[in-house]
C-alpha cells in the first residue's frame, strides 16, 4: 500500500472514529445520533440562507487556518491568530469610520492594509521573544489573545462606542458586497481565496518560501547555508499576523458592518484546529476549514431540530484533533514489517 | 485614591487567594516539565476538574468526594494525553491544545445535558470546601486578617509545594524523573524505564490539575462557568518557566500574578476601566516570563563564554 493511500485511509478512519465517539456522547443523552448528523448536514446546505451562512463562516476559518499553518511551517505554534483577528477588526473599523476623506476603493484598501499592519505588529512581539530569547510562544500568544480581547472590548465600550446597549462601534462607511442575501456571505471569500493561493504559491515556489521551510525543518542547517533563521522566523510570524488581521477586516467590513465586541471568539482557535488536523499542510488546510465550517453552521440547525446541544460539534472536532495528532495510530500490522525493514536498511548503511 | 485602601494587610491574603489556583496549575506543569514534557493541556485538565468537582458536590453534597473524583477525572484526561504523546507520538503542543479544546467543549456539552444549564451553573446545594477558622487569632488584629479563615485547599497548596519539592530533589523517584528530563538516552542506559517515568509524571500531573480545578470551582468560588479557568493554566505554565520547574520558585512566580490580580481588583474602585484591570495579570505574566527568560539566556551565555575563555 503506498503512502498516499495509507494517508487517505488514516483520514477516513480518524473521521469515522471521531464521529463514532460523538455518536456515543449523543446516545449518552438518549438522542438518535443518525438523526442528529442528518440534521447537521441539512443545517449546513439546505437552502440559500444556510449555504450562505456556511460560506460566511468558512471565510475567516480559511484565512486563520492558513495563518496558523504558515507559522507552523517556520516552526512556530501561533495560537495568537485570534488576538490578531480582534485587533485587525478594530483597526479596520477605526479606519472605515474615521477616514471618510478617502474615496471608497482607496478607503477599502486602507482598511485592509491597516488591519494587516496591526496584526503583523502584534505577532512581531511573540515572534521576536521566541527568536531571540527562547520565550515559549504558545504561552505568550495565548495570554496576548486575552490582552487583545480586553483592549478591543475597552475601545468598543469606551472611546469608539456607538452608544447602544450592545458594546459595538458605529457602522463603517465602506462594506464588502454580500452576494447571497439574506446570509452574510460576502466578496471577502474571494479575497480570502486569493490570499490563500498567494500564500501557497509563496511557500512552494519562491525563495522566501524555501527559507521558511528550511528554518522550520532545520534551523541549524538554515544558518549554515546563510539564512538568518531568527529573521525568517519573525517575518513568518508577521505574515501569519497579517493574515489574522485580514480575517478580522473581512469580518468587520463584510459580515457585521461594525465592530461587535467579542466577535472573533473561536475564529482563531477553530482555524488552528483545522490546520492542526492536517498537520499544517497549507494545501489541505482549506479543505479541513471547509469541513469545520459545515460542522459549525450545521450545529445550529441540529440544536433546533433534534435537541442535541451544538457543543457536541466542538466535542467531535476536539476528539478529531486528538486522534489526528497521534502519528502512529492506524498503522496496523504493516507498520511493524516496515519498521523492521527500515531498521535493517539503517543498519546496512 | 487612598494608598492605604489599596495596600494594606488584607492585600496579603488577597494576593495568596488569587495565586492559589495558579500555583496548583503551575505544579501540574512543573511535574511533567521535569521529565521534559511541556504540559500545555494544564488548562484543559483544570477545567475538567472544576466541572467534575461542582457536579459531584451538587449531586452528592460531599466536598471530599468531589475533590477525589475531580482528581481522578483530571488523571483520565491526562491519561489520554499520555497515551497520545508517548505511545502514538503525538506532538505535545498539538495534543495539549486538542485536550484544551476537548475540555472546553465537553464541559459545555455536559453542562447542557446533565445539569441542563448553559453559560454557568450555581446552586445553593453545591457544598464548597470549608474554611479553617482559628479561634485564638481572632484577637490579634493583623494576623487575624492575614491567616484566619483560609480555605482548606489554600493550606494544602503550601503542603503540596513542600511535598513536590521533596519528591523532586530528595527521593530516588525524583532523581530518576529529572534524569529522564535531562538526558533520556542516559537515563535509559542507567536502567530507568523512561516511558514508565513519563506516564507516571503525566498521570500525577493530571491528579494535581484536577485538584487545581476543584479548588477553583469549590474553594476559590462556588460555581462553574464555561471556560472558567480563563487562561489560569497557561499562567501556571508561564510561572513554571519563570521558576525553572522548581516548585518553590514557581510558586513565588504565581504570587506575582496574584498580586497583579488583587491590586487590579482594588484599583477598579477608583474609576480605572475594568478591561485594563482584567488585562493586567496577562500583561504582567508575559512581561515577567520575557524578563526571566532573557536573564536566563544572558546568564547561560556568560557561563558559556567563561568556559571557552572569552571566545
Amino acid at each position: 500500500m503506498n503512502e498516499n493511500l495509507r494517508a487517505v485511509r488514516k483520514w477516513l478512519l480518524t473521521m469515522l472514529l471521531a464521529m463514532g465517539i460523538g455518536a456515543l456522547f449523543i446516545l449518552l443523552i438518549s438522542e438518535n445520533p443518525i438523526d442528529a448528523y442528518a440534521a447537521l448536514f441539512k443545517g449546513a446546505f439546505n437552502g440559500k440562507l444556510k449555504f450562505g451562512t456556511t460560506l460566511a463562516s468558512f471565510t475567516p476559518l480559511l484565512i486563520t487556518s492558513t495563518a496558523f499553518a504558515i507559522a507552523a511551517k517556520a516552526g512556530a505554534f501561533n495560537v495568537g491568530v485570534e488576538g490578531e483577528v480582534f485587533l485587525g477588526g478594530i483597526t479596520a473599523a477605526y479606519i472605515g469610520i474615521n477616514w471618510t476623506f478617502l474615496p471608497d476603493p482607496i478607503l477599502l484598501v486602507a482598511c485592509f492594509l491597516g488591519a494587516m499592519i496591526v496584526g503583523a505588529a502584534w505577532a512581531f512581539i511573540p515572534g521576536a521573544l521566541k527568536a531571540y530569547f527562547d520565550v515559549n510562544e504558545v504561552c505568550v500568544t495565548i495570554l496576548m489573545n486575552s490582552v487583545a480581547l480586553y483592549i478591543t472590548s475597552y475601545l468598543v465600550s469606551g472611546p469608539m462606542s456607538a452608544g447602544v446597549a450592545n458594546a459595538q462601534s458605529d457602522p463603517v462607511t465602506v462594506n464588502l458586497y454580500q452576494f447571497l442575501k439574506p446570509s452574510s456571505a460576502n466578496t471577502g471569500l474571494f479575497i480570502a481565496i486569493a490570499a490563500v493561493i498567494f500564500i501557497i504559491w509563496m511557500l512552494k515556489k519562491t525563495t522566501f518560501g524555501y527559507k521558511i521551510r528550511t528554518v522550520g525543518t532545520n534551523p541549524a542547517h538554515a544558518e549554515y547555508v546563510g539564512i538568518n533563521p531568527k529573521k525568517v522566523f519573525i517575518q513568518t510570524m508577521m505574515i501569519s499576523g497579517a493574515l489574522g488581521g485580514m480575517a478580522g477586516c473581512i469580518e468587520v467590513l463584510g459580515v457585521h458592518g461594525y465592530f461587535l465586541n467579542n466577535f472573533a471568539t473561536g475564529l482563531g482557535s477553530n482555524g488552528m484546529l483545522a490546520a492542526l488536523i492536517v498537520k499544517s499542510d497549507v494545501v489541505l488546510a482549506p479543505f479541513m476549514a471547509f469541513f469545520l465550517a459545515i460542522l459549525k453552521s450545521g450545529a445550529m440547525g441540529m440544536q433546533q431540530s433534534t435537541g442535541v446541544p451544538k457543543s457536541i460539534v466542538d466535542t467531535i472536532t476536539a476528539v478529531f484533533i486528538i486522534i489526528a495528532t497521534m502519528e502512529l495510530l492506524f498503522q496496523f500490522t504493516g507498520s511493524k514489517k516496515r519498521k523492521k525493514k527500515a531498521e535493517k536498511s539503517a543498519e546496512e548503511e | 485614591m487612598k494608598f492605604s485602601n489599596i495596600v494594606n494587610a488584607s492585600l496579603i491574603y488577597a494576593t495568596f487567594r488569587s495565586a492559589t489556583p495558579i500555583i496548583y496549575a503551575a505544579l501540574c506543569a512543573a511535574i511533567t516539565q521535569q521529565a521534559n514534557i511541556l504540559n500545555i493541556g494544564t488548562e484543559g485538565i483544570m477545567l475538567v476538574g472544576a466541572f467534575t468537582a461542582v457536579t459531584v458536590s451538587y449531586l452528592t453534597g460531599s466536598w471530599v468526594l468531589a475533590i477525589v473524583i475531580s482528581m481522578l477525572a483530571g488523571m483520565v484526561i491526562a491519561w489520554i494525553m499520555a497515551i497520545g504523546h508517548i505511545k502514538y507520538q503525538a506532538e505535545i503542543c498539538a495534543i495539549g491544545m486538542g485536550i484544551n479544546m476537548f475540555a472546553l467543549a465537553i464541559t459545555k456539552f455536559l453542562l447542557n445535558s446533565i445539569l441542563g444549564k448553559s453559560g454557568s451553573f450555581t446552586d445553593p446545594s453545591i457544598v464548597g470546601i470549608p474554611r479553617v477558622h482559628i479561634p485564638f487569632l481572632e484577637n490579634i488584629p493583623v494576623l487575624n486578617q492575614i491567616f484566619n479563615d483560609w480555605c482548606i485547599t489554600e493550606w494544602l497548596v503550601i503542603v503540596l509545594v513542600i511535598v513536590v519539592t521533596f519528591l523532586f530533589y530528595k527521593t530516588v523517584w525524583g532523581l530518576r524523573l529529572r534524569a529522564v528530563g535531562k538526558f533520556e538516552l542516559a537515563a535509559q542506559t542507567a536502567g530507568i524505564n523512561v516511558n514508565a517515568m513519563k506516564y507516571q509524571a503525566i498521570l500525577i500531573s493530571g491528579l494535581i490539575g484536577g485538584l487545581a480545578g476543584a479548588h477553583l470551582s469549590l474553594g476559590y468560588s462556588k460555581l462553574f462557568t464555561e471556560g472558567m479557568t480563563n487562561s489560569r493554566g497557561f499562567m501556571g505554565v508561564a510561572a513554571m518557566y519563570f521558576g525553572g520547574a522548581h516548585p518553590v520558585f514557581t510558586a513565588l512566580g504565581c504570587l506575582i500574578f496574584g498580586f497583579a490580580d488583587s491590586i487590579g481588583a482594588r484599583v477598579q474602585a477608583y474609576g480605572v476601566p475594568s478591561q485594563f484591570v482584567l488585562l493586567m495579570p496577562y500583561v504582567i505574566t508575559v512581561v515577567v516570563l520575557a524578563i526571566s527568560m532573557i536573564s536566563k539566556k544572558s546568564a547561560e551565555q556568560k557561563k558559556k563564554s567563561s568556559l571557552t575563555g572569552g571566545n
